[in-house]
This record gives C-alpha cells, sequence and structure tokens, in this order.
C-alpha cells in the first residue's frame, strides 16, 4: 500500500543517503505528541503512593529516591526519544533497532525498584524481548533478502512475494513480544505495580505507538 | 529484481536458505530448553543461544548492508543480556536482604582433600612450564599467543592454589588491559598514516593482542582462584 492512501498527503522527503525519512501528517502528529509527553515527564515529579500498612492504622508512603528518580528520568527521557525516533523512521531497520532499544530502556526504568515482584516480571519480560529478538531482526532480514532493500519508500511500490510475507509475519510476532502486548502481556502488566507513575507511563505509552505504527509499516510492506 | 553481482557463485546463493533453516531451527531448540529448564541462570544462557540464532538468519543474507545489520543486532543482544542479569543481581540482593541467611550455606571445594605430597617436581615443574608457555605466547604474538601465555598465567595460579600456597597477587591487571588497548590502536592508526611502517604497527597491534588476551585469560584464572577461596 502507498503510504500516501495510509498517511495522508505526502508533506516532503528527507533523503539521507539510503535512508528516505518521508512526512506525512500521520507520522508527524505521532512524533510531536511522543516528543511532547516526553517533554512533560522531563519536567514533572514522580507520584508517591500512599499503602495501607497491614495490621496497624498506620499509612505508609512509597516514595522514590532521588538517584533512582534521576535515572528513572533519564532513561524515561530516552525511550521517549526512541519511540520519537521510530514514530518518524522510514527505514525498516531502523524501526527494529528502535524497537529493541524501547525493550531495552523499558527493562532499564524498572530495574532499581525494590519490590521483589516487579523485577522478577521485569527479568520475565526480558527474557521475552530477547527471544523476540530473532524473530524481529531475524523478519528484516528477510524481508531485505528477498527485496534487497530496507527502505520504506521502496518496499511500499513492491508486490509482496511469499518470502516477504515470512518475513513479515515474522516481525510482527517479534513485535509484539518486544512491546509486551497480545499474548506476551503477563509479566509485563505486572511492571507497572510500583511508584513514580509518569515514568512507569512511558513504558505503556511507547508499546501503543509502536504497535500503531507497526500496523502501518506491515500494512507498507504487505500491500 | 534483486540485483544479485554476476560474480557471486552459486554456492554461495544456494546457502541462504539452509542457514536461515538452522537459525530458526537452532533458535526453536533454544525455546524448547527455555521451556524445559527451571533454573533462571541457565533460562539467562539459554536465550543468549536464540539470540546467535537471530545472528545466523541475519547473517545469511550476506551483503554489506547485512554486515551493517549485524553489529547493531549484537550490541542490542548484549546490552539485554547485560540488563536482564542487572535485573537477576538486583533481585537477589533484595531478597537477600531481606532474608540475610537464606543463603548460608556449606559451599563444597573443588579439592576437598589438602594437598601433603611434599616433592621437588611439585616446586619446580609448574614455574618451569608456565615460563615455557608464557615464553611460546610471546614467540607466537596475536590471538593464539595471548592464549597460551594466558593459559601459562592459568596454571601458574592454579597449581599454587592447588598446594595452599597464596598466589602472587596480579594487581593492575585492568591496567596492562587499557595499555593494550592503546597499543593495538595505535598500530592500527600507524597502519593508516603511514603504511610504510607496516611492520611497526603490525607488532603493535600483535602485542597488544598478546597482552589483552593474555591478561583476559590470566584474569579468569584469577578469578577462579578467587571463587576456589569462598570457603
Amino acid at each position: 500500500m502507498d503510504f500516501v492512501t495510509l498517511g495522508g498527503n505526502l508533506l516532503g522527503t528527507i533523503p539521507l543517503g539510503d535512508i528516505v525519512l518521508y512526512l506525512t501528517p500521520f507520522n508527524l502528529f505521532l512524533f510531536a505528541v511522543l516528543l511532547g509527553f516526553t517533554l512533560l515527564i522531563a519536567l514533572s515529579k514522580p507520584e508517591t503512593q500512599i499503602e495501607a500498612t497491614m495490621h496497624t492504622l498506620n499509612n505508609t508512603e512509597v516514595k522514590v529516591g532521588p538517584k533512582e528518580f534521576k535515572q528513572r528520568r533519564f532513561l524515561s527521557i530516552i525511550c521517549g526519544l526512541a519511540s520519537a525516533g521510530a514514530m518518524i523512521t522510514g527505514d525498516l531497520f531502523n524501526f527494529t533497532l528502535f524497537m529493541a532499544l524501547v525493550g531495552i530502556l523499558n527493562i532499564g526504568i524498572v530495574s532499581a525498584v525494590k519490590q521483589t515482584s516487579v523485577l522478577n516480571s521485569a527479568f520475565n519480560y526480558g527474557l521475552i524481548a530477547m527471544m523476540c529478538s530473532l524473530p524481529l531482526f531475524g523478519g528484516a532480514s528477510i524481508i531485505l533478502a528477498a527485496t534487497g532493500t530496507l527502505s520504506l519508500a521502496v518496499l511500499s511500490q513492491m508486490p509482496a512475494s511469499p518470502m516477504v510475507v515470512f518475513g513479515a509475519v515474522l516481525m510482527l510476532i517479534g513485535i509484539l513480544g518486544e512491546s509486551g502486548v497480545a499474548p506476551f502481556f503477563a509479566s509485563k502488566a505486572e511492571m507497572f505495580r510500583t511508584a513514580g507513575s509518569p515514568f512507569i507511563v512511558i513504558i505503556h505509552l511507547s508499546s501503543l505507538f509502536i504497535i500503531v505504527r507497526a500496523v502501518e509499516i506491515l500494512l507498507l510492506v504487505l500491500w | 529484481m534483486v540485483f544479485i553481482p554476476p560474480y557471486v557463485p552459486d554456492a554461495f546463493l544456494s546457502m541462504y536458505l539452509p542457514a536461515i533453516y538452522a537459525g530458526l531451527i537452532v533458535g526453536f531448540i533454544g525455546t524448547m530448553a527455555i521451556a524445559l529448564k527451571r533454573e533462571e541462570i541457565h533460562i539467562l544462557i539459554l536465550t543468549d543461544i536464540v539470540g546467535l540464532a537471530m545472528i545466523f538468519v541475519v547473517s545469511a543474507v550476506g551483503t554489506d548492508l547485512a554486515e551493517a545489520l549485524i553489529l547493531p543486532g549484537l550490541v542490542v543482544e548484549l546490552a539485554e543480556t547485560l540488563a536482564i542479569s542487572e535485573i537477576l543481581l538486583t533481585r537477589e540482593m533484595r531478597k537477600i536482604e531481606q532474608n540475610p541467611r537464606r543463603n548460608l550455606q556449606k559451599t563444597s571445594s573443588m579439592f576437598p582433600q589438602p594437598f601433603a605430597l611434599n616433592m621437588e617436581i611439585l616446586n619446580t615443574a609448574p614455574n618451569f612450564i608456565a615460563l615455557v608457555l608464557i615464553g611460546y605466547g610471546i614467540f607466537l604474538t596475536g590471538f593464539t599467543g595471548g592464549a597460551v601465555a594466558g593459559g601459562g598465567i592459568v596454571f601458574y595460579a592454579l597449581s599454587k592454589k592447588a598446594r595452599g600456597l597464596p598466589v602472587l597477587m596480579l594487581d593492575g591487571i585492568a591496567g596492562v588491559s587499557g595499555i593494550a588497548w592503546c597499543l593495538w590502536i595505535l598500530g592500527f592508526l600507524l597502519f593508516f598514516v603511514a603504511p610504510q611502517y607496516w611492520l611497526l604497527s603490525l607488532f603493535l597491534a600483535a602485542c597488544g593482542l598478546l597482552l589483552k588476551v593474555a591478561s583476559k585469560v590470566g584474569l579468569i584464572g584469577l578469578l577462579m582462584r578467587e571463587d576456589f577461596d569462598k570457603e
């Protein structure tokens, strides 16, 4: 499918040698929203959770320490920028790389929490993400082998051969696993159960946006 | 549609599909092993096998573009392994913080019986063999030489440890490693800047690699020794 039918009018292209970035209202909107959200995260302070204490009538505050706060903010900003990059990129492999980067950063954001249950689910999510790098990168390379290019602008003009379909299906599996949606959500959902709201939310938001972009890319490659 | 240069032999072209099948099969075996194994450290190592299968599939393409994909793929794989192992470490630390006496159980030594033999050959032979290995490693230079020399260092440390003697501590082994890097990079730089001194730069790079590998292998030996000391 042509990217004009998917994303609206073509506003222009930025040719960087082999990689051609194309600007459509769809991509620009996703890009701008993610950048705005990243800015919000850079400026905001983390939430403090109040938990009821067992067997007494007290409440306990679950706070985020200053060191942990700085680390999380840094990783969340990088995560936001990586997902923004995945929104605007015009190259199949750059997309997979941004995807893998988001996966690593998601683990990193929760890596310093004190709850062992959260760390446990982060570990399990990391294992899934690592295993899914095989279909993710493998799918991209199979598409490269079948068509000889990674540029989405060129790929959208080509008819899909069975090998391309196979590669696209592998890539879909990889994206589902790396972003932790649909069949692989079990461990990722548990990662959110800790204090520090805006930083935790970027984990959720990045995977949502990346799924939207992945649907566009798969449509471009397949139709 | 796909441009394949005419000088690429048919043998290479026909390798593509088997390579992809091999990668997918290795990945499948890896995931099966993960499903069977229940210890977390083993799972972590087994996921690395799946990552290697990814390298198979990517490198099967075999063009320069694919080569540009392998490097970030490897880096991503490495970064993920590091991140997950850090998570595992943090989690274990938290668990120990909550219950400090949990991991206190007696570990068995690799050498349960003390070596009481007192023979002349036990004093002289290990030193001699280690010296020969290190000398031969220096003579070889490069990667192989580094491995041989490092093997000599490991042998020395092990043989002294086996008799319960204190081992000479190699402090600053990281410094040696850093100097080796500098030698290596200097050699490469000289190779491009002044190609007429190619022999000098080759030897710089080779000696750097020797030091690097030897210090790495020696480090493994010293770490192992510290592992034995845990008792």
